[in-house]
């Protein structure tokens, strides 16, 4: 089983550049993107068919037809992504937007373009440790995508099973 | 008399009653009023069974006059029956005594109501009333219809006067002239006292004083006397023309306390009584009682018809007064209106400004970015001259330069058949960044060193970069030529200007609003026009803007030009929102009009009203038309533009919209 890390961004330079920046992950977690919300649902159901876990999922804000909030609700309808940790990449999020995304689709992290890689890949290794702690799971075949320190006592707890 | 127009009273009622009626009416009284004419001396008197027979007789002898109807009894309601008889134009006329032996009459409401009862009488009646009732009623009549008519003088009672006058002293005192009363109240009271001093007076004092006690009254016999009383708003004068002549007789309905100021306005010749002289002259001489009656009666008639007729100017100011606040409402409401489209445009002049100084800005960085990524192609291609590996670096840094665009299930797709080749999904991947999709080349790297992957992947990273970066400068340079001609100010009309460039600047420009709507464009052949492209830009976002806000997260704007005739072109701006309801839409061009509580909002407020302005100012249209299915705006615009002058500048936006 896979973590994996979802990319939704329908601007291909911008899709690109994330990629990039986060391939050092690319070794330890299974890396996707998808260029609208149609094919993010394939993408959910290939990682569904693989058996592995959607663990994090980094949408923009404006999607062409729908807006990345509604995509991110729509997840947690779904069991196989409800678990997932949510963060929206956004240029120009208005308010009310970004109050809906917290309130209703239980947002966990928001990062403004332009980003810092370092920082963008900070966020994206809390919340795959936060993911893997939250949902007890083994932390060993991924512990090069996590926080080392922050998992060590999940790894001492689940050795003492 | 031979000429003199034949008088016959008709008289209707049962045969009994109407011989008892005939014989009344025809008798000679037991005492005849000497000097007076006998009333069968002027009046033939004739029993019909009912108003029917009436009705019938007039018509019979159109000659004849009929001064009184006595309907005695009648069988049917008494409105039907007057209503009978007012088939006859002669029955209309005539005075009309019911005679009853009901005690209650409901019958009679229109015949109150249309003035044509004159008379109520109870059966059994006192012998002669009847007669003495008929007697006034047909010397009314002769007065009235026939005053020149000898007849009319011949029913006089036994002083002389005519018949009709009232014969009691209240009565007779209130149809005499005002002074011709004062003196017989005077002459009364000067039988009980002997003779009363007259009090001269100058203009200015004071007979009576507000709120203090009165114990004396003055009988004013020449000038006149105002009534004054101090208000919070001042000394009002109540009362001049109206003052009656005994000044101090209504202070005694008041607890002889002043309501009043009495003042002299002129030289005045007053009688001074004081309570105690009145009461004496009251109760000695009844003459006094009846007078003063009348006198107060006509001062208080007086005063209440001034006070009714203050009423009605009271009444009829409150009126003009509402219609003046709503006037004034209104100016206020426009002027509030013509504030916020006043802030609105200069808010507008501003962004333009701005935007403008933000495009100029940009200019010079994004020169600096489009050559950068251009030097960067150049000075790589000499560097990788030099590197042994040179040649399939540079294969791989022009393949992800130039590669056409894959949508991310193409890609995914292409990663599958490298997956599959290597056995590996993260090198498929890295093969996929580096540009390499041969599955041949694939095999034979991965069974290489790792760092050539890692060499390709920097290679094609670089080609990748390139890439964003030129379209990146591309964007900015399309969004800054944007910017500068849709902030182009306004000066005179420009000619020759391409609608579709403009509509598509403001596209561009507003994308960041636009992004939940599929735009579909269907441009036709358009000639150029004149016009204000700055101004027009401003119509464009407005009615895009108003077009995405309607159709909130998902839906289509279609944006629709045509030549609809050589003098005109038409942009048609349609969204597959809700539409709006025929009230809403009637008030879409208000100023500040939002729907926010319904589903439609007009987030700019303004945005509607000012576009329409600014079209008008063109020589243009622009309408809006919605149903359920959506709302299309349109613009038409004549090819010619405006005339100059008149839209150098923004209009006027106190100026009323035609039909808006």
């Amino acid at each position: 089983m896979h973590l994996a890390v979802l990319i939704l961004e329908d601007e291909r330079p911008v899709r690109d550049a994330l990629a990039r920046d986060l391939t050092r992950f690319g070794d330890h977690v299974r890396l996707e993107v998808a260029e609208d919300v149609a094919d993010a649902w394939v993408v959910i159901d290939e990682l569904d068919r693989a058996g592995d876990r959607l663990a994090l999922v980094l949408a923009d804000h404006r999607l062409p037809g729908t807006s990345g909030v509604d995509f991110l609700v729509q997840l947690l309808d779904d069991r196989r992504t409800a678990h997932a940790r949510k963060v929206l990449v956004t240029g120009q999020a208005d308010q009310t937007d970004t109050i809906r995304a917290v309130n209703e689709a239980g947002l966990d992290h928001y990062i403004a373009k332009p980003w810092d890689p370092d920082e963008l890949r900070t966020v994206v290794r809390e919340q795959l440790t936060e993911h893997v702690i939250e949902h007890r799971l083994d932390p060993l075949p991924h512990l090069q995508a996590l926080d080392a320190a922050r998992v060590m006592p999940l790894l001492r707890s689940r050795g003492d099973r | 008399m031979t000429d003199a127009t034949p008088l016959r009273v008709i008289v209707i009622a049962e045969r009994d009653l109407a011989t008892a009626l005939t014989e009344e009416l025809s008798a000679e009284p037991d005492e005849p009023t000497p000097g007076s004419a006998h009333l069968a001396d002027v009046v033939e008197v004739v029993a019909v069974r009912g108003p029917e027979q009436a009705v019938e007789l007039a018509a019979g002898d159109p000659g004849i006059g009929v001064p009184l109807v006595v309907l005695a009894s009648p069988t049917g309601a008494v409105d039907t029956t007057i209503d009978t008889l007012d088939r006859s134009p002669a029955l209309r006329r005539a005075a009309t005594l019911l005679l009853t032996d009901r005690a209650v009459i409901d019958d009679a409401a229109r015949a109150i109501d249309d003035d044509r009862l004159d008379a109520v009488i109870a059966i059994p009646w006192t012998a002669g009333a009847l007669q003495v009732h008929a007697r006034s009623q047909v010397a009314r009549w002769l007065r009235a219809r026939l005053p020149d008519d000898p007849r009319s003088g011949s029913l006089v009672d036994d002083a002389g006067r005519p018949l009709e006058l009232p014969d009691s002293d209240l009565l007779r005192d209130l149809e005499l002239e005002p002074d011709a009363v004062t003196e017989r109240l005077l002459a009364a009271i000067e039988r009980v006292l002997g003779p009363r001093p007259r009090l001269r007076l100058p203009p200015g004092i004071r007979l009576t004083h507000q709120d203090e006690g009165v114990n004396a009254v003055l009988v004013v016999l020449r000038g006149s006397v105002a009534l004054d009383r101090s208000t919070r708003v001042g000394d009002l004068r109540l009362h001049h023309g109206s003052t009656g002549p005994v000044v101090g007789l209504l202070s005694l309905a008041q607890q002889r306390q002043a309501f009043f100021t009495a003042r002299t306005t002129t030289d005045v010749e007053v009688v001074h009584l004081s309570l105690e002289q009145l009461d004496r002259a009251l109760r000695s001489e009844p003459e006094v009682g009846a007078a003063m009656a009348g006198v107060s009666i006509r001062a208080l008639a007086q005063r209440l018809r001034r006070s009714e007729q203050l009423q009605v100017e009271k009444i009829e100011l409150n009126r003009e007064l509402d219609e003046e606040r709503a006037r004034l409402a209104d100016a206020l409401h426009q002027l509030e209106q013509a504030r916020l489209e006043l802030v609105e445009q200069a808010r507008f002049a501003t962004l333009g400004e701005l935007a403008a100084g933000i495009a100029h800005e940009l200019n010079n960085p994004v020169a600096a970015l489009d050559r950068a990524a251009s030097y960067i192609g150049e000075d790589l291609d000499r560097v990788l001259d030099s590197h042994p590996q040179g040649p399939a670096l540079t294969r791989a840094l022009t393949a992800s330069r130039d590669r056409p665009a894959m949508s991310t299930a193409q890609e995914r797709e292409q990663r599958r058949v490298l997956e599959a080749t290597t056995g590996d999904r993260e090198l498929a991947r890295r093969f996929l960044a580096a540009g390499i999709t041969d599955p041949d080349d694939a095999r034979r790297l991965a069974a290489g060193p790792r760092a050539a992957i890692d060499l390709l992947e920097a290679a094609a990273g670089i080609g990748t970069a390139i890439r964003n970066l030129d379209v990146g400068a591309e964007r900015i340079s399309a969004l800054v030529a944007s910017l500068r001609s849709y902030a182009r100010p306004d000066g005179t009309p420009v000619d020759d200007v391409d609608l579709h460039d403009g509509i598509e600047d403001t596209l561009r420009l507003t994308a960041h609003r636009l992004r939940g709507a599929t735009i579909t464009r269907e441009y036709g052949e358009l000639p150029r026009i004149r016009c204000h492209p700055g101004q027009l830009g401003q119509v464009w976002t407005n009615l895009l803007v108003n077009a995405a806000e309607a159709i909130e997260s998902e839906g289509h704007i279609r944006v629709r030009t045509d030549a609809p005739d050589p003098e005109h072109v038409r942009v048609r701006i349609s969204d597959d929102g809700p539409g709006m309801p025929p009230d809403v839409l009637e008030r879409a061009f208000e100023p500040r009009f939002t729907t926010k509580q319904g589903t439609v909002r007009y987030g700019l407020g303004l945005g509607l009203a000012i576009a329409r302005r600014l079209v008008e100012a063109h020589d243009g249209r622009l309408s809006l038309a919605a149903d359920p299915s959506g709302t299309t705006a349109t613009v038409l615009l004549p090819v010619a533009g405006p005339a100059d002058d008149t839209t150098s500048r923004p209009p006027h936006p106190a100026r009323p919209a035609p039909g808006g």
